[in-house]
């Protein structure tokens, strides 16, 4: 087979679709979205049969993808790493259940915090929940663990999770492809009790999954990829993992044949090879891309004295942000390369934020916003969301005081108002507001709690690359009106300049209305313009029926 | 043999192009490689970095390490400055002099181009307006990618084939205006090479180079060696003076007057 030039996100995406999966569900998020992206237009070139779709969020992605095992066929669901927060409930519970058709879990890490509000390690995640992980380092690697993830995870009816982490999702490589497998006949499972987690067969499937573990680290134990290679005599020695791996022999070059060496890729860890490995060394230097997972467990947080083990938690390697080939030398006593020095550099290097689009809708709603604000005098916070408007909080407009996580503003809001704060203010977007901002809403909208929610309806999802949202324009209306706000305060903005004085107004009837508003700034992303149109072109017509 | 890459500039100037552009080309003469980029949040006006590293040998690291990079591309001249830590010391710098400001900070261009324009090996073409009178100024990109291409492991033609190949289905004018601006870089790239070579000051071939209208082939030798004597002379001061006098690009005539603007 031919080779092609794949980003490690596609690498995945051909894997999962060679892998013969009957569907595959995501949900947006840098640095994963390429994922689902990529079989939805290779499925389509190619004319396959795989269903899925953007989802509504991570927890419905993967609930749908436990529905495509339930009946015997494999399922891919991809999300960023803290899209597996929101999706925590299902993952924790299917560790337990287990799965019948093939399940793999993509979950694209973000140290450094590129795109993301935090770096948090989904090997953690896996090893809560008690699942295989497995780490590639390369967009082969991407491919073939893809590949094998499905059989793993088929053979011991047990959902697997893959791990990626930017650099890698990110970075294109040649990759070569493996011939095809056909997708899973039809298969429901039989027995009910294992999907149905009850307490008393629940407390069976337990036992169960503790009872996997052995195969689980046995696997590892055996996988080519976890290569355990000792040199002559105790000398130093380095466990390295994940992306690591693959700056660390870019670091060292030829000298790593100076070191004991154990690359590891799967999880759970294969002790056997690491006390091996432990036993042969003076000294053990960890590097893990991510937190100190390894080192943490191995040193049994700094405990264990039979040997100095080096890495993240003793200070040899940076604690925060992703590793790379010249944060690692210092560590093993090697010095980086000189560099082209420019006199003045310093005085004319200045940053470059990213920023929000030119006759971006945000803009225009942030101008009206926080010139009714500034009627108000100080004091006024206005709760952020995630999205392009999260840019909200820099220059010019500096018009948001808060962002925590995917559908947090509404929720922050009512609490806010709740503690005294008046007015309570939110922003989100289309997107988002489906994704996790409707149960906040239905919470203020019993009560009628006196925020005034901000609802950009811009018809696209497009930090992300430009996905559709799953409500727009008068679809958002009556979204909100069936969650319970009443149609009186859900009212209707258009952020553009000549407009800006109705705006303002509205806003300002609104705020002098003690309750709750919801107030729809409305107006087409200016980017995805082409995009949207096509979307539009297709939406559904829902039909009203009488009851 | 190992080429390490940066190749920057901002969100919407085309850095993922001309990094398609050269993984196809490198793919297809039997060389390794690694490409980052940068998507999602930082697209958004904000700087663009992709690093591509090729090589014979199996390649490890998608991270370009401190000063390993051979030759740094920038389709936007403040960006390019980010990167120069990753420069080998005698690494190449090409990039394009006219600047994107969107930020209110932005370095007055004189400042820029004086830390600029003393890099010792530097290639620095106006690819914006080159690319204008290409056919069209998206072609910037394309531009920059063939300043740097004479000091790239790749062949012309190769590198033609997969431009022409990026832009297919935008049509013919298309193809054939990132094919001529193109062209228009590698002309300014091969100028400035034998000026450099003959020992004319860098930041006078810098203010030269980045203020001519290159055709899309090389400069005739005769011209070439005119504007050199011209460059060694004592006339040098007052032959860049008279070519900044001029707001348009200046078109390389053979024996013609300073002053025969395009």
């Amino acid at each position: 087979m031919t080779d092609l030039i794949l980003l490690g996100d596609e690498a995945v995406a051909r894997a999962a679709i060679d892998a013969g999966i009957t569907a595959a569900y995501a949900y947006p998020g840098t640095p994963s979205t390429e994922i689902y992206q990529s079989i939805a237009e290779h499925a389509k070139a190619e004319g396959l049969p795989i269903r899925g779709f953007w989802s509504a969020n991570e927890k419905v992605a993967l609930e749908e993808a436990v529905g495509v095992s339930y009946a015997g066929c494999r399922a891919l669901v991809s999300m960023k790493h803290v899209g597996l927060n929101v999706a925590a409930d299902p993952f924790m519970n299917l560790a337990i259940s287990g799965v019948h058709g093939g399940l793999v879990i993509v979950v694209a890490d973000d140290p450094s915090m590129h795109s993301s509000q935090n770096e948090q390690d989904s090997r953690y995640f896996a090893d809560f929940a008690m699942v295989p992980c497995l780490e590639p380092a390369s967009q082969q690697e991407c491919y073939d663990m893809t590949r094998a993830a499905f059989e793993l995870s088929e053979r011991m009816q047990i959902p697997v999770l893959l791990r990626l982490v930017t650099r890698l999702a990110h970075s294109r490589s040649q990759v070569q492809l493996a011939p095809a497998r056909r997708p899973n006949a039809l298969n429901y499972v039989a027995d009910p009790s294992r999907f149905t987690l009850i307490p008393a067969n629940a407390r069976r499937a337990y036992v169960d999954l503790i009872g996997k573990q052995a195969a689980l680290t046995s696997y590892s134990e055996q996988h080519a990829y976890n290569t355990l290679m000792l040199r002559e005599g105790r000398r130093p020695g380095i466990l390295v993992s994940g992306m690591a791996w693959s700056y660390l022999q870019e670091a060292l070059g030829d000298k790593l044949a100076d070191y004991h060496l154990l690359r590891v890729a799967t999880y759970p860890l294969p002790l056997k090879k690491i006390r091996r490995l432990m036993d042969q060394s003076t000294e053990l230097f960890v590097v893990e891309e991510g937190y100190p997972l390894i080192e943490r467990f191995i040193s049994a947080l700094g405990l264990m004295q039979e040997l100095p083990i080096r890495g993240k938690l003793s200070g040899d390697l940076p604690r925060t942000g992703e590793l790379s080939q010249d944060l690692i030398k210092p560590c093993f006593g090697l010095s980086v390369a000189p560099t082209l020095q420019l006199e003045g550099l310093a005085q004319v290097l200045v940053g470059r934020p990213p920023q929000l689009c030119d006759k971006c809708p945000h803009s225009d709603a942030y101008i009206a916003i926080k010139e009714v604000l500034a009627e108000l005098g100080t004091g006024v916070r206005v709760m952020g969301d995630i999205g392009c408007y999260t840019l909200g909080y820099l220059e010019p407009h500096q018009a948001i005081h808060a962002c925590l996580c995917m559908g947090a503003s509404i929720g922050m809001a009512i609490g806010a108002a709740h503690a005294g704060v008046k007015p309570s203010l939110c922003v989100i977007g289309d997107g988002t507001f489906t994704h996790s901002g409707m149960a906040p809403l239905m919470d203020a909208a019993r009560e009628n709690t006196n925020i005034k929610v901000f609802i950009l309806d811009n018809s696209i999802v497009a930090m992300t690359g430009g996905q559709p949202t799953m409500v727009t324009d008068d679809e958002v209306v009556n979204l909100v009106a069936g969650l319970g706000v009443p149609r009186a305060h859900i009212r209707i903005v258009e952020p553009t300049a000549h407009k800006k004085h109705q705006t303002v107004a509205t806003i300002r009837e609104e705020l002098a209305y003690d309750g709750l508003s919801v107030i729809v700034s409305r107006r087409a992303c200016v980017t995805y313009a082409k995009e949207i149109k096509e979307i539009k072109s297709h939406r559904r017509e829902i039909p009203v029926v009488a009851a | 043999m190992n080429l390490d890459l940066v190749i920057c500039g901002v969100g919407g100037q085309g850095v993922l192009s001309i990094a398609w552009v050269l993984d196809h080309a490198a793919h297809e003469a039997g060389l390794h490689l690694q490409q980052s980029e940068v998507h999602g949040m930082a697209q958004r006006g904000g700087a663009v970095s992709a690093f591509l590293r090729i090589s014979d040998r199996p390649i490890a690291s998608v991270l370009i390490g401190q000063g390993s990079a051979d030759v740094l591309m920038s389709v936007e001249p403040l960006e390019v400055l980010r990167y120069t830590q990753l420069l080998k010391p005698d690494g190449w710098i090409v990039s394009d002099v006219t600047p994107m400001v969107n930020v209110p900070n932005y370095p007055a261009m004189a400042d820029l181009t004086r830390v600029l324009f003393a890099a010792p090996r530097l290639v620095a073409v106006d690819a914006t307006r080159l690319a204008q009178k290409a056919g069209t100024i998206k072609a910037q990109n394309m531009t920059v990618l063939g300043a740097a291409a004479m000091h790239l492991p790749l062949s012309t033609a190769v590198l033609e084939k997969h431009i022409a190949a990026l832009f297919e289905r935008k049509g013919e004018r298309i193809v054939n205006a990132n094919l001529h601006a193109f062209r228009k870089g590698d002309s300014a790239s091969r100028f400035t090479q034998t000026l450099l070579d003959a020992g004319v000051p860098g930041p006078l071939v810098a203010q030269v180079v980045s203020h001519i209208h290159f055709p899309p082939h090389p400069v005739a030798t005769d011209v070439v060696q005119e504007w050199q004597q011209r460059l060694l002379s004592d006339q040098a001061v007052s032959a860049v003076e008279e070519l900044l006098a001029h707001e348009e690009l200046t078109r390389l005539q053979p024996h013609a007057d300073l002053a025969a603007t395009v």
